[in-house]
């Protein structure tokens, strides 16, 4: 019955533009490149699940078809990079994290989406831009030209379980993280019953660079990178306060946290041993799903001295350069599609999340998916672009980063002396690999869209 | 003396190979001659060169750097690390499965027990059937401190939840015990075809001989186990070095770095870092270390006997 409805939800997405003036529709669109197959990079997410649930409805308006390759996230640059490297086009549709644009726009592997969207024939009328959260756009933004569309986009939020926060005699989640380490915390864990307050994600890799650790800096002044000076600055005084706060939530997490991923925290809180944790809008339908049923609460991430900095992460739909014209024409009509207006519901009844803002800030549909309003509310007021440095030498970044957060984190080494290592082993690296003059600030595109 | 001469028949004239006769056996032995240097020489060529050049993927065409990674390599604490935890772990490792093993092949050897024999013989196939990363899966989910199974059986013997995996020290000990746990059956199985190797008729005289086990397995059988021994120990060496999955799948070398071993590291260079030229250098060293104590091994372990 759900796939009935999707079914017919994305066959008048199909056919939205028929009324249009001159009538463009997907259908004449597509027919120079009926049958032609491309090939789709995807996740094991459910954005992705959904996307593929939805594609055949694609291929038979079209006539092109569309075979997905689904790879583990930690994967997914790797195998990119080296379809680049080696020149083989193995992909058409190349996913790239918030933090990769720089990676493929730099060395031309893929297309600035102008090359489409300024061609009638390809470029849907109804693409709407504007509908896109500008700070989506934004990240996908190198040197004033947007690469990709937005797809499966996430911001941090604050899980709760209410029947725990009432029981410990609150009504409401913690607004501000002193809030939820001096107030609610103390209430909260009780080791002896093998509960706990708070749980982070700090596996070592990218859990530790994006979820322990960039999370506990912005909010507290803190940043990676002073663009201004071309200094390295993780280990200025208010990036210390934030990681010597982040230190100082250890005692309320269940023990061996430094080794814990996105998943064994998610179980820990569906299984009701932790009350909050901090995780990606993408984790809603996994948690809506659990044996949390009513308790479930979502916020926005508490704020912290500084203002309200939450997680900013997704990804963006762009086009290989190195394939040829036909197929490059194919795979744009395929990510407009995907990433339209008219697709948002559907994917978003799905259990994906899409940075629409038309359907994210649609009433009937927040009201059935509460994760919308708190991931709105942050991408409008509560994040920004380069949340993580957008380099052409992130992933080696990412690593020292993540290094010195987890060696931190167990305690190995002081806060101070742990980011004065790291920040000496960035600035070496960054000058060794010259990825000074390979930097994307997409905070000043911000204006372009807004 | 004559008569024998006249008898003798005359030398018969040879003619000289041809070229093709010449050539036969190479034409033979080329197609796997081609495949040894294709699977086996190019990779390891390719490494050596991609090993003197400076190559970040995505940051621009590979360039001549000289032994500028090799410098690197030895002077990064990083790989460093990594190399002395990887050899650590071949030194606790090794002796283990090797005793362990050993009392495996004896027990399997000794006709008295049939029924263990074939309750052996079926254990032993579990573990090297398994795929090493849902080996890596399962000890994440069971050596997990809350919702673990080794905790909770430990429990009933009144020893508190231990935090296997969050600890440098004990994630570190709980990849040992996997790993030993994983590989004593290869041992053993290598050592009881060792075993086979004595001859029948000296076992049997030395049973005659003597009740006691001891003497029997210090004078007959161990001089005949030792090549098994030495390949025992050469190949265990080269796993334990190569590594990965088990590992990687448990925690992908945290808590920290605290069970990164060199191959991961290596692994995080090329793949996570993009640094081709160094992981290059250091795989290219790893090798080298690999072939060394190989040929320790066999210097110091292989006899054979006649």
């Amino acid at each position: 019955m759900k796939s009935w409805s999707l079914g017919l939800a994305t066959v008048a997405a199909l056919y939205a533009g028929v009324g249009h003036a001159h009538a463009w529709s997907l259908k004449e669109a597509s027919a120079p490149y009926k049958g032609t197959t491309i090939t789709v990079v995807g996740l094991d997410r459910p954005s992705y699940k959904i996307a593929q649930q939805l594609t055949p409805e694609f291929e038979k308006e079209t006539g092109i078809h569309v075979h997905w390759n689904i790879f583990p996230y930690e994967d997914t640059l790797k195998e990119e990079t080296l379809n680049f490297i080696s020149n083989s086009q193995q992909f058409d549709a190349i996913l790239s994290d918030v933090v990769w644009p720089v990676n493929f726009a730099d060395p031309g592997w893929v297309l600035p989406l102008s090359k489409f969207t300024s061609d009638d024939k390809l470029a849907d009328p109804d693409l709407d831009l504007k509908d896109f959260f500008p700070v989506w756009l934004a990240s996908f933004t190198v040197d004033n030209k947007l690469y990709g569309l937005p797809f499966d986009s996430y911001a941090g939020l604050l899980y709760y379980n209410k029947s725990m926060l009432k029981a410990a005699g609150f009504d409401k989640p913690p607004a501000s993280w002193d809030e939820l380490e001096n107030t609610y915390l103390p209430k909260l864990s009780d080791k002896s019953k093998g509960v706990w307050g708070y749980a982070l994600q700090s596996a070592r890799g990218e859990t530790q660079t994006a979820d322990a650790f960039a999370r506990f800096l912005w909010p507290w002044g803190g940043r990676f990178i002073d663009y201004d000076n071309k200094t390295i600055s993780v280990n200025a005084p208010n990036s210390v306060a934030g990681i010597t706060f982040r230190q100082s939530l250890l005692k309320y997490m269940p023990d061996g946290i430094v080794s814990d991923d996105h998943s064994q925290v998610v179980q820990l809180f569906a299984q009701k041993k932790v009350a909050m944790i901090t995780e990606w809008s993408a984790f809603y339908p996994t948690l809506a799903a659990s044996n949390l049923g009513d308790d479930l609460g979502i916020a926005p991430e508490p704020k912290g001295p500084k203002g309200g900095y939450s997680a900013f992460g997704g990804f963006a739909y762009m086009v290989s350069s190195q394939i040829n014209k036909k197929h490059q024409d194919a795979t744009y009509l395929f990510i407009q599609w995907l990433t339209s207006k008219a697709m948002a519901k559907p994917l978003i009844e799905g259990g994906a999340v899409v940075a629409r803002q038309s359907a994210d800030e649609d009433s009937s549909v927040q009201a059935k998916f509460p994760n919308l309003a708190p991931m709105v509310d942050t991408w409008e007021h509560s994040t920004v672009p380069d949340w993580r440095p957008q380099l052409g030498c992130y992933p080696r970044f990412s690593d020292i980063v993540s290094d010195w957060g987890s060696r931190i984190e167990l305690g190995q080494v002081a806060v101070q002396a742990g980011l004065d290592s790291m920040e000496k082993d960035l600035t070496g690296y960054m000058k060794s690999s010259n990825c000074w003059g390979k930097i994307n600030n997409p905070e000043a595109a911000m204006a372009q869209y807004k | 003396m004559s008569d024998r001469v006249q008898d003798r028949a005359p030398p018969m004239a040879v003619a000289p190979p041809s070229w093709r006769e010449k050539m036969e056996p190479w034409f033979f032995i080329l197609p796997s001659v081609i495949l040894l240097l294709a699977i086996g020489l190019y990779p390891v060529i390719y490494t050596l060169v991609a090993s003197l050049q400076s190559w970040v993927m995505g940051m621009g065409p590979p360039s001549f750097g000289g032994l500028q990674n090799y410098a690197h390599a030895f002077t990064s604490s990083d790989f460093g690390h990594s190399v002395l935890r990887t050899l650590v772990l071949i030194v606790i490792t090794l002796p283990i499965e090797l005793a362990l093993g050993m009392m495996i092949a004896l027990a399997l050897d000794s006709q008295n027990f049939l029924v263990l024999r074939r309750l052996l013989q079926i254990c032993l196939v579990i573990p090297i059937a398994i795929t090493p990363s849902v080996v890596g899966l399962l000890t994440q989910l069971m050596f997990n401190q809350q919702l673990g199974i080794i905790n909770h059986l430990l429990g009933y013997i009144g020893i508190p939840a231990l935090d296997w995996l969050g600890r440098p020290l004990s994630a570190y000990t709980t990849v040992l015990i996997v790993q030993i746990w994983e590989w004593t059956p290869f041992v053993a199985l290598v050592l009881s075809a060792a075993l086979s190797t004595v001859p029948q008729d000296i076992d049997e005289a030395a049973v005659l001989e003597t009740e006691r086990w001891w003497p029997r397995f210090r004078s007959i059988q161990l001089p005949f186990m030792w090549p098994g021994i030495t390949a025992a120990l050469v190949f265990q060496t080269a796993f334990t070095i190569k590594e990965f999955d088990m590992i990687y799948t448990i925690e992908k070398g945290g808590p920290g770095t605290a069970t990164e071993t060199a191959v991961m590291q290596i692994e995080r260079m090329a793949f996570r870092g993009f640094d081709v030229g160094l992981a290059a250098a250091e795989s290219i060293l790893m090798l080298v270390l690999s072939i060394l104590l190989a040929r320790i091994y066999i210097r110091v372990f292989y006899r054979e006997m006649d």
